[in-house]
Formats: C-alpha cells, structure tokens, sequence
C-alpha cells in the first residue's frame, strides 16, 4: 500500500512534482482538500492546448494523463491533519472534507512533497470582524472558484502586488473596486526592476494589471492604508489614511470609502504544519514570516521530506512551479531512481529558482509590513477572532502577566486556541507584543493537528495496529 | 542582586513558593530559564484533586492544598478559574465499583467527602454518561484551575507585594555552597543572587537542579498528552475519570498506561487525558496513544465520537520512584529546600507546597509531617 | 427565490447545473459547485453564523478553508466551513449559534 512519492498539495509546485516524479517511473500519490487540483492560482481551470515544456499549462495536461493512466494516485476532497515518520518513511493520516470529516485514511509513503501553500496573512483593525471584510485570497477564491463577487462595491486593500492581481480578477469579472488601497509606494520596486523583473517576466503581468485599473478609473492609493470599517451588522464602509514611512496615518488625511465589501492582505502565511510535526527546520523568510528551511535541492533537514511552493517562503506561482520540479527530482533520488529530467533541465531549474527567489525578496523589500498599524488597534479590537481575545487582553499578559513568547501569550490569554489553531491571529500576536524572535514564531507555529478530527475517526480501534 | 530567597522554577509550584515567601515578609526572586508556567504548568490540566489519592502523606498535604487554593482564590479575584466542579470517578464493571467503594471508605476515614453513586443516578449527575456503568462515586471536594492563569496571577501577586522580583529567560547556572555547607548564591545568565535559602521548584527538571548544588535528587519524567476538543457548550459538569487512573498512578509501569479523564473547561472544550509513559522527555506525538485515549473518552461519553479534535499537547510529569513529592530541606546542603517531584499533581499540591516551605525557612512549625516528603529518604534507599 | 444566480458575473461554471437548497428554511438557488459561502453572498447573505462570547456576527474571512471564520450548520451537522462545502441539491443549511450545538 505504500506509495513512493507523496505530495501534499495539488498547486503548481504539487503537481510539478508529482509528474516528475511519476514520469521517473515512480509510485505518486497526491492529496488536495479541493475537489480540483490547481490551487489558489488556478483554482481548477482546465488547462488550455497551449504551453510546453515546463509550462504550467504542459504539467497540467500531464498530470491529468497521469492520472488517466493510473500513474498518480490522485486523491480529491482529502485533508491531510498528521505526519508521522514510520520506518525510515512517512505516515500521512487522512481525513476527508468537511461533509466527510470521519473518513479517515492513511498513506505510507518513502519521500513526501509538501506543497501546502499558504493564505494571507491579516492584521486587525478596528471593524475587522464586519461580515463584508475578507482576504484578498477568500475574495479571489469567490470570483474564480465560484463566480460570485464579494460585494457591490469593493475595496482592495494592504500590501503587496497581490492586491493588483485581487483587484484584476474582480474587475475582469464585472466587478466595482472603489480603490487599491496600499500601505506601501510601490515605486520603490523600480529600484531592483533592472536587474530582476525583465528576468523573471513579472513586468508584463503588473503592467496588463494596472493598465485595468486605470481603464476603469479605479484610483491606487498608494501609501494609504484602511484604519477601520464600520458597518451595522455588515461592512458599510471604510476609513483610509495617507500613511508615513513607518505606517503611522497622517492627521488629516482620513477618507471614507463607502463599501460592502473589503478584500485585505498583508502578505502570505505559508501553511507549514505538517513539516513542523516532523521537526523539520524552519526559518524566517525575508517577508518576516515563517518557512520551511531547504537546499538547493527543496530538501528539508528531515530526510525524505521535501518542500517545494510557497511552504518555503513566499514567491509567487512561477517560483513554486520550479521548486515542484526540483523537489520532484529530489524525491525521486531519495526513492533510489534516477529522475526523468536531464542534468541541464535540473540545473537550468535551480537557477530560475535562485532567480525567482531573488524577484521574491525583492518584492517582500518593497512591501514590507510596518509597525504603523498597531496604532489602530485599540483596546476593544479583537486579535484572535475565534476565541474573541481582545488586544488589551494580548498586551496585559506581557505587561502584567510576563508573557515573553507566543506560547506563554496564548497560555495566558487563549489567543490561538480556537479552530484556526493561531493561523490568523499569530503574526498580529507577535507583532502587537514585539515579538521577533525565530523561536517565538517557531514555537507559536506547532500544530499536532493539521485540521480538525472528529474523536470517533482517531479512536483506537479505527486505526490500524 | 540580593534576596532572601531564590525560587528556581516559574511554574505553579514556585509562584505559590514565591507567594508564601513574600507574604513571610521574605524578599524572593523567582527564576526561571523559559517562561511562567513554560514547563509542566503550562502542560498539564489544572487539577486540584482528592479524589484521585489514597490515604497517606499525600492525601494529607491534598486536603490542606485545597483548602489554601480556595483561600487564594477568594484574595485574587476570579482571576485563574477556580471551579469547585467536583470530581466524579466512575467504574465500567461491577469488580471495579466494588473496589472503587471500599477506596471511597478508606478515604472517607481520613477526611474526604466521598458519595457513592449508583448507576441509575450516574445520568442525573452527568446527562450524556454512558449507561453502560456500573457506577461511581462523587468527590465533591475535587476543583480545578486554569494552571497557567494561576501561576502568572500568583507570581503577579507575590510581586505585589513589592518583595518579589521575576527573571523570565534566565538560566540558572550554578549553585554556590560555601566552605561550611551552606548556600550562599545562585548563579544565572542574568548575573549572581547571593542568597542564603534556594527553592528547587524545577518539577520535572528538578534533579538537574539539585545536581548544581551537589546533590542527588531521583526525579523521572513521565509523559502525558491531553486532547482538546473543538469547544461546546456545557455537557461535561464533573471532571469524570474511570476508577483505573488511580492505579495508573500508582503503578511503576514504565510502558504505555492510559484511563479516562474528562472534563469541560470555562472556554468551552474538553479535555481529555490522560496518559503514563516513561520514554524521557521525547516529546513525539504518539498517534496511537491519542487514538486509546479518544477510544476510553468515548465509551465514557458516547457524544465524544462527533466532537473534534483541534489540538492535543504533551508534557512531562515529575515523578519519584515512591510516587510522593519532594518537600522540604535538604539534608546535605543547609538552604537547599526542594519543593519538585509532584508527578501528576502539582498543581493541586502547589498551594501546600509553598506553604510548607514558607514554614520551614522561617522556623515555623510546619501545618504537617514533612518527614514523608524529606529528601533524606533517598539517601536512605541509596546506600548499599 | 432568485435566479441571479444563472446569470452571475464571471461564472466558471455557467453550464453547471443549478441546485436549491435552502438557508434558515428559505429555498435558494444556486450553481451546483459553488461554495455554500459563495451562493449566500450571491443573494446578499454575508453573515450566517453569531460568536459565542460576544454574539457577533461572522461570515468569510480568509475564504480558503483556513480561519474557520465561516462556520456554519449543513444537514444537522454544525461547524461546516461554508469556504470549502460545496451546496448539493437539497442541503438544508442553517446559520448557527455560539458553539452550534443548539447553545
């Protein structure tokens, strides 16, 4: 019943690693809890006739023949909530989706991708919790996944040029932006576009994005950013303020944007759960956030265990799909097989994934997130949303409880503790207590559960000996 | 720095240490190489219990815990979740609840209030119990804390009284024994304390501790993991155990032991434990383990098979081969008083723990026989 | 009962069936595929489920199966991400409460 090769995840970097991996003749399974593979780029759209060689559009059609052939065991609707290393292997347990949560599963495998993605990363404010605010990611997710806009009129806001791209998508779909709200002067980027944009042929798509916005007069306030919303029982608008160099609003420059719906992000949290289960290293990515540590070749400091995609820092969709293939290379060569790409293909590779790590920090250099925003966020502000923790109660438990960490913070104030396990709220909790440390962020990210299981689909005796 | 007395250990045993301390009219520091309550405190459930002891030493210092913890909480607020909810220990066959009963009768003698239950009342105490039970017996003297809350709002409290201070991410060391024997210092990443008196309140890490001053302390970790639950409305009232915890307990069993322990919490998830193993401090989730403990939860409450799992969390019990803790001075380094190797109970030992201890260094007579709980004992089974 | 849905804007998906289902016992239409969250705020429901500490009202946050923000109660069975079910045809959906165990 083992496979070879398991990835987790069925995005750019998953499925590039499972054709290589496949393609070098070895057994590939690959889970994903949609019921499509493609991730939150492609969100399932059929791949069309045209690309080749390590095209997107190439991998997709040759997975999905694969798949026909029985080559990829592609397991759809399938939530992954543990790893465990078994026999010099890997133990990934199973669950299914949220309709069929008690249908557990397990998968032995010899090398596991990890190629989990991430989700945006959110910083409270004032109004946060109005229904009609979401991220740019759940905004992109309903107009390309299901063909429904947030809102009738929408505000795109935070940092970084995934707003641009939020942005695009509602527009393309009909949809009213208000504003591009960003916090950061993008124009700052002009500083190392020279050198990496031509490369990495990033330009074309920002260029097609903003010329959108400017045909349909959606104004990009840039250095601005949303300081509440505010709304009876819903989002009805938003405040915006010109902000200095440190985030920090300017007097006298606040606007209402009147607005059903805001779509907000501050940057990507990349899902580094299962990795973590295993121990493998983390490190601190240059956009501040936690990522899985690899070498050149995608390996992790767990043997065996690769990680490919933006569960190893945030960078984009091309980056991922390049570390999926050398991860597929690497998997394979933990198997013992020699991997169906040539010598050239692999180094040429490696090289772009220098290159586009480089675009990456480059952007994250450009859209950094700064302390300005804990200003807004009074006392009444709720941090941690599940567990409805207020920011006064974050700030006693440093001030007068000695919290020092994430951990001791969540002991303390059960900032964390609810569904999301601190997803959503770990990079405010750090940020609101100061909190910089790689072994805070390290020790407020372990989860020994990846999603919720019910009790009755671990009991003992469903599970095998 | 300069203190009367220095507490290693900022969990809850070393905050009710410093709380003692303090109010004794000592000055304290309490230090600690992590954060409060960033060892088996923050790892452990909360439990104040006397259900759960037989009669002896340990029951005795239980039953003056409880009352001091009431205390403690009536002075701070409501501000660590003392809930006197009772414990209720059920038995799933007739051997076991007759074994269970004359437990009860035992513990009765010494001071316990213990209420036998019958089966068919079993649901008017604990609506969604299993009806397959033979029955129980309710401890109306059982609480629990939230531990983590306790200990920082305790340590708060000792710092209140402008005598204590408290040195987070400050290891401890060394421990400086002058030429005549006697503690005169403490040596820590953050610099010397000179001092007469040390407080070993390291729990599960106290034999290391004792080592820095010379001296042998037996203390073994024993692993423990507790699920969460996704949280729900109030539908576990009493923390319900199955009678065999008492003799997981009890047993020197260095394999895997589990037994059901239930119990809902202010925020509303449950918690259930709970799980024996002496392995060192690995501290590997053992799915297998998880899946016993989840198997036991649910033939005590049904209901728990739909209910999810949001996390679990490990920790290390300090435990001591005769299962009591270790309180009091040490007989080999005059200063040196350990207050560590609560096993399972620390917290609801904790609150005795300092009062004890605050006696002792201030030559009070002490509320009980601390000749049970002395280091000496060690020696004694050491030689040959 | 709306028939927006079939003419939304955007749509992946237009020759994908349509499914009612319905939300709080008012039938609604929707694409079958479409997330339950996708097909309320189609027909203007941005909120369906009210916290238990506060009683304040959620829908989508993060939208991609990750916050548990959108919780809500699918077929009898509470705490259902509205981001990531799917409607098919029938589900009787009803916006939820506290923990969503009738609390």
């Amino acid at each position: 019943m083992a496979t070879d090769v398991l990835v987790v995840g069925g995005g750019a970097a998953g499925i590039a690693a499972a054709v290589v991996a496949a393609r070098s003749g070895c057994s590939v399974t690959l889970i994903d809890s949609s019921p499509t593979v493609g991730g939150q780029y492609y969100r399932g759209a059929e791949p069309p006739d045209s690309g080749s060689g390590l095209s997107y559009e190439a991998l997709r059609r040759a997975f999905d023949e694969l798949v026909d052939a029985a080559r990829i065991d592609r397991r759809l609707h399938t939530y992954a909530y543990a790893l465990e290393r078994r026999d010099g292997g890997f133990l990934l347990r199973t669950r299914g989706d949220d309709r069929h949560r008690g249908d557990v599963g397990e998968v032995e495998a010899s090398a596991v991708v990890i190629a989990t993605g991430a989700f945006d990363r959110q910083l409270p404010f004032p109004g946060w919790t109005l229904p009609g605010v979401m991220s740019g990611g759940g905004a992109q997710a309903l107009v390309k996944g299901s063909g429904v806009l947030p809102g009738q009129r929408i505000v795109v806001a935070g940092t970084g040029p995934f707003l641009l791209a939020v942005a695009h998508a509602l527009i393309s779909a009909g949809g009213n932006v208000a504003a591009v709200v960003e916090a950061n002067d993008p124009l700052g980027l002009a500083r190392h576009t020279r050198s990496v944009l031509p490369a990495a042929g990033k330009s074309a798509d920002l260029a097609r994005f903003l010329a959108a916005l400017a045909k349909k007069r959606v104004p990009y306030l840039r250095r601005h950013r949303v300081r509440r919303a505010t709304g009876n029982g819903r989002l009805e608008s938003v405040t915006v303020s010109r902000v200095g160099d440190d985030w920090q609003a300017i007097p006298g420059t606040e606007r209402l944007l009147e607005c059903d719906a805001l779509a907000i992000g501050y940057g990507f949290t990349a899902q580094t759960d299962l990795a973590g289960q295993v121990g493998a290293r983390m490190r601190i990515g240059s956009d501040d956030g936690l990522a899985i540590e690899v070498d050149a070749r995608q390996r992790t400091s767990v043997d065996g265990l690769l990680a490919a995609g933006e569960t190893t820092g945030i960078g984009g969709v091309d980056l991922a799909r390049m570390e999926g293939l050398i991860a597929g290379v690497a998997a394979v060569e933990h198997c013992g097989r020699r991997a169906a790409l040539s010598e050239r293909a692999i180094d040429r590779g490696m090289r772009d994934v220098v290159k586009l790590r480089g675009f990456a920090d480059a952007l994250h250099a450009t859209f950094p997130v700064r302390d300005g925003w804990r200003d807004d966020v009074d006392d009444t502000t709720l941090v941690c949303r599940c567990e409805e923790v207020s920011a006064a109660k974050v700030r006693s438990a440093v001030n007068d409880l000695g919290a020092r960490d994430a951990r001791s913070v969540k002991l303390l104030t059960r900032a964390g503790m609810g569904w999301c396990q601190g997803r959503v709220c770990a990079p405010a909790v750090d940020g609101l207590c100061g909190f910089d440390s790689a072994a805070s962020l390290i020790g407020g990210s372990y989860r020994p559960v990846a999603v919720p299981v019910p009790l009755g689909a671990i009991a003992s005796d469903r599970m095998s000996p | 720095m300069i203190a009367d007395v220095v507490v290693i250990g900022a969990g809850v045993v070393g905050a009710c240490c410093a709380r003692a301390c303090a109010e004794a009219g000592l000055t304290v520091v309490v230090v600690d190489r992590g954060a409060v309550a960033g060892g088996t405190t923050g790892g452990g459930e909360g439990n104040i219990l006397v259900s759960d002891k037989e009669p002896g030493p340990e029951l005795d210092l239980a039953l003056l815990s409880r009352e001091l913890w009431a205390q403690m909480a009536g002075a701070l607020g409501d501000s660590f979740e003392l809930d006197p909810k009772g414990g209720l220990v059920v038995a799933a066959n007739a051997a076991t609840f007759e074994q269970l009963l004359r437990f009860a009768d035992a513990q009765r003698a010494c001071g316990v209030v213990a209420e036998p239950v019958a089966a068919s009342d079993l649901p008017d105490l604990e609506p969604r119990i299993s009806r397959d039970l033979a029955g129980g017996v309710l401890y109306p003297q059982d609480m629990q804390v939230q531990p983590m809350l306790a200990a920082a709002h305790i340590i708060e409290s000792a710092r209140a009284t402008g005598r204590t201070t408290l040195l987070t991410e400050c290891a401890v060391t060394g421990i400086d024994v002058d030429a005549t024997g006697v503690i005169s210092g403490v040596r820590t990443a953050q610099g010397v304390i000179s001092t007469r008196y040390v407080i070993n309140a390291a729990g599960t890490w106290g034999g290391e501790i004792a080592a820095l001053a010379g001296v042998e302390l037996p203390i073994l970790p024993r692993r423990g993991f507790i699920l969460v639950t996704e949280p729900l409305p109030p539908m576990v009232r009493h923390k319900v155990y199955a009678a065999d915890y008492v003799a997981n307990v009890a047993s020197d069993n260095a394999g895997l032991e589990t037994s059901a322990v239930i119990e809902g919490t202010h925020s509303g998830t449950i918690l259930i434990g709970a799980s024996r193993e002496r392995v060192g401090f690995d501290k590997t989730l053992d799915w297998k383990v998880l899946g016993r403990l989840a198997r036991q939860a649910i033939d005590v409450f049904p209901f728990l098979a739909d209910v999810s799992l949001l996390r679990t969390y490990g920790g290390f019990r300090p435990y001591c081969p005769d299962h009591l803790p270790v309180i009091g001075p040490d007989p080999r380094v005059a200063g040196l008083m350990h207050a560590c190797g609560h096993e399972g109970a620390g917290v609801g030992l904790a609150a005795a723990t300092g009062h004890v201890i605050a006696q002792s260094i201030t030559g009070a007579p002490t509320s009980i026989d601390l000749a049970p709980f002395s280091p000496a004992r060690f020696e004694a089974s050491r030689v040959g | 009962m709306s028939d927006k849905a079939a003419k939304r804007p955007g749509s992946a998906g237009s020759t994908a069936a349509p499914a009612e289902f319905s939300f709080d016992g008012t039938p609604y239409r929707a694409i079958e595929g479409q997330t339950i969250a996708a097909a309320l705020i189609e027909h203007g429901i941005v909120a369906w489920r009210r916290t238990r500490v506060n009683d304040q009202p959620r829908g989508i946050l993060c939208g991609i199966g990750v916050c548990f923000d959108c919780l809500i109660t699918v077929n009898g069975e509470p705490n259902v991400r509205a981001c990531m079910a799917r409607v098919e045809p029938g589900d009787d959906v009803r916006s939820q409460e506290g923990t969503g165990y009738g609390d």
